[in-house]
């Protein structure tokens, strides 16, 4: 089932520079198991101890999946996951 | 600590001043008092293209300073609103105040004139350490554009440009709340969870939740925040009570909006006022100097700054200090500050990120870990300045406290820039910008100029809150050189948002600067217009043969329909030639370069860039 994702300026250094790549998965971690297998080092940078890093924001198309099933979250394919730095803060 | 500054003063005619100077004189005077600048009066020229004054120390030859109004050197129709007006700050607030408009407070005046006492101790470090430095020029205009350089960086960037006018989003469903019972407050919290938790206890469901947190998110990143219409009709149904409980029981912070009546009533605010937006706390005298200036470029050259800050307030002070020629290491957590992918980015980096940090080196280090502790030691071992703005107790915590790096270099500047400063005030609350405020009466202020139910989301205390950080480091820069004795300095959103209203907070009937002040459709355009004398305003009614009968009432509409008959430039133009401060408002921020008094601050590269502010000979 493929998921595309567009990949934060920062991960590029991963994905040689591929600004959207296509992945495999039924959910949000399993996509992400599925790049750093691709990808070696992307997992920690978006996640640790089983959660999502509090600066990171993941969103399923247009959904921020802290707020559907976190990490659990069941995606279909075609959908499309964003990668983005969150701002709390000034 | 007594004043800081003791031994030096400023001399300037304050008190007669050009027209549309008066706030920027009576910030700088206030500044100079509370950081012990002895004040000596001057004869002054009220029809000068700017506000003179200049700094002294018996040590020092005299630093001549002067805060110009536009950048090219002009003051042609120089006013706060006008400035508000061209420097596109009028354009960020608008956002999601509904349209273009004006704060309603001095706030470039007193953004200039922080600045330009910086660049004023900044010149007399670098006379201390040897360098010529007896001018420094500054100007109203080059700190307005400075205080939107983040905004201005999204939306030039060359790639995925942000384009965000005024009126972009509705100007009620965003923050502030009200209640049931008609109490305005912000929310706040810096994680999903808490948000997550509260709006279901509200009855929201999880997707409009979700849609809310992206909107709140967008706060300090592009001064908007759209959220979904139930979670605002919600809240509406519910009493402020039952609105604290749900926050207590999820963890979401709530901050009643303050009126500036109920601060100028609370107990710590005579201590504050008296001491300024900072607090300095001498250390140990050892004896050394400052290094001597070996290249003389910049009077801070040869200085070296640690930073360890985040997001806005404390990297835009690191920024001032590489500015003034400071070399400013950044310590950044493993894998990079995040926000450095904070679109729109360009070769890699957020051009918002960028515009505070380019001129910066960065070391990533993880500060939790003894041996990343170890090598800050040893950096802090060789440094001028550590600056840092972590939440409260952290620094003790990670054992990079003031006394921890005493220990190692007694003669460090210490600086925190933190939410509520050294008496903590509203300090069980988290110091975010929108929090403060609103308990400062800064968000009631503003909402009251705008419309609005409360504060701007355009970032108003976190910038002049770096400005104000970088400042007291400056100050304590010049006390270190002066006394060899090292010092703690603390400064504060809070801090800065007292100095931003310490006018009106010491006198509550402050007379108001302008006879007709506003922003006006043209045939094309909006235009700016603050008539601050009667004989502005009288001519302003002959030019546009407005009745002399009209009462103010009708003034506002009669001059509006007057108005369409030409377009905004046309107008600035012809007001121009009368003496009538009027300005174009500039509502696309990626046509502020085409405003030729602008130019000599900015540079055009991958993203518009704000340029140094000072320039020194």
């Amino acid at each position: 089932m493929s998921i595309f994702v567009t990949v934060p300026t920062l991960l590029r250094t991963f994905t040689q520079d591929q600004k959207r790549i296509e992945v495999q998965g039924q959910t949000v971690l399993d996509v992400i198991e599925y790049m750093e297998k691709q990808y070696p080092g992307v997992k920690e940078r978006l996640i640790g101890d089983g959660q999502v890093h509090r600066f990171v924001n993941i969103y399923v198309n247009d959904d921020d999946i802290r707020f559907v099933d976190n990490l659990a979250t069941v995606l279909k394919a075609g959908d499309s996951l964003t990668i983005l730095p969150a701002v709390a803060g000034g | 600590m007594s004043r800081l500054l003791q031994g030096c003063s400023l001399s300037g005619c304050f008190e007669q001043v050009p027209v549309g100077f008066a706030a920027l004189a009576a910030s700088l005077r206030y500044q100079a008092t509370t950081l012990g600048l002895e004040h000596r009066p001057s004869y002054g020229d009220p029809l000068a293209c700017g506000l003179g004054f200049s700094f002294h120390h018996p040590d020092l030859s005299p630093i001549e300073g002067m805060i110009h109004g536009w950048p090219d050197g002009s003051a042609h129709g120089v006013t706060e609103h006008t400035v508000q007006a061209a420097c596109g700050l009028m354009s960020v607030h608008g956002r999601a105040s509904g349209k273009a408009q004006g704060l309603g407070l001095d706030y470039v005046s007193t953004l200039s004139a922080s600045l330009a006492l910086q660049g004023a101790l900044a010149a007399a470090l670098g006379q201390l350490r040897g360098g010529r430095f007896n001018h420094v020029s500054s100007s109203l205009g080059a700190a307005g554009v400075l205080g939107i350089g983040q905004y201005l960086a999204g939306a030039t960037a060359a790639d995925e440009a942000e384009r965000l006018l005024p009126g972009a989003t509705c100007s009620k469903n965003r923050p502030p709340f009200v209640s049931a019972d008609g109490v305005h407050f912000e929310l706040e919290t810096l994680d999903a969870e808490p948000w997550r938790r509260f709006w279901a206890a509200v009855g929201i469901d999880a997707e409009q939740a979700g849609q809310g947190w992206k909107a709140f998110l967008l706060r300090y990143a592009k001064a908007v925040a759209p959220m979904p219409m139930v979670l605002r009709q919600a809240l509406a149904r519910l009493s402020m009570a039952r609105i604290n409980a749900l926050c207590a029981l999820s963890g979401m912070a709530v901050c009643p909006l303050r009126s500036l009546a109920e601060r100028r009533a609370d107990e710590d605010l005579p201590g504050q006022l008296k001491q300024g937006p900072w607090a300095f706390d001498g250390g140990v005298t050892d004896g050394r100097t400052l290094s001597a200036l070996t290249s003389g470029e910049l009077p801070l050259n040869g200085l070296t700054v640690i930073e360890s800050c985040r997001r806005i307030q404390g990297p835009l002070a690191g920024h001032l200090l590489a500015m003034l020629g400071a070399e400013v290491l950044r310590i950044e957590l493993p894998g990079g500050d995040p926000l450095r992918a904070m679109p729109p980015c360009v070769e890699g980096v957020s051009v918002r990120f960028d515009a505070l940090n380019r001129l910066k080196q960065v070391r990533e280090l993880d500060i939790k870990s003894v041996a990343g502790r170890e090598e800050l030691y040893e950096r802090v071992r060789h440094a001028d300045v550590f600056l840092h703005n972590w939440a409260p107790g952290k620094a003790a915590q990670l054992a990079l406290d003031r006394a921890d790096l005493a220990r190692i270099n007694p003669g460090l500047v210490y600086a925190y820039a933190g939410g509520w400063g050294h008496d903590r005030p509203g300090e069980s609350l988290p110091g975010t910008d929108f929090v403060v405020q609103a308990w400062s009466g800064v968000g009631e202020q503003i909402g009251q100029a705008s419309g609005t139910p409360g504060g701007s989301l355009f970032t108003v205390l976190d910038v002049l809150g770096g400005v104000v950080a970088a400042q007291g480091v400056t100050a304590a820069l010049v006390h270190r050189a002066l006394s060899g004795q090292a010092v703690r300095v603390d400064s504060s959103l809070l801090g800065a948002a007292n100095l931003l209203c310490a006018q009106s907070l010491q006198d509550a009937d402050q007379p108001q600067a302008s006879l007709l002040k506003g922003v006006y459709p043209t045939q094309s355009g909006l235009l700016a217009i603050d008539c601050q004398t009667p004989a502005q305003f009288e001519q302003l009614r002959r030019i546009l043969a407005l009745d002399s009968q009209t009462t103010a009432q009708r003034l506002d509409a009669v001059l509006g329909s007057a108005l369409l008959s030409q377009a905004a430039q046309t107008w600035q133009q012809l007001l121009d030639a009368a003496a009538i401060p009027a300005c174009v408002v500039v509502e696309d921020l990626s046509q502020l370069d085409q405003d030729r008094r602008l130019k000599p601050c900015l540079s055009l590269n991958a993203y518009t860039s704000v340029n140094a502010h000072w320039s020194f000979r």
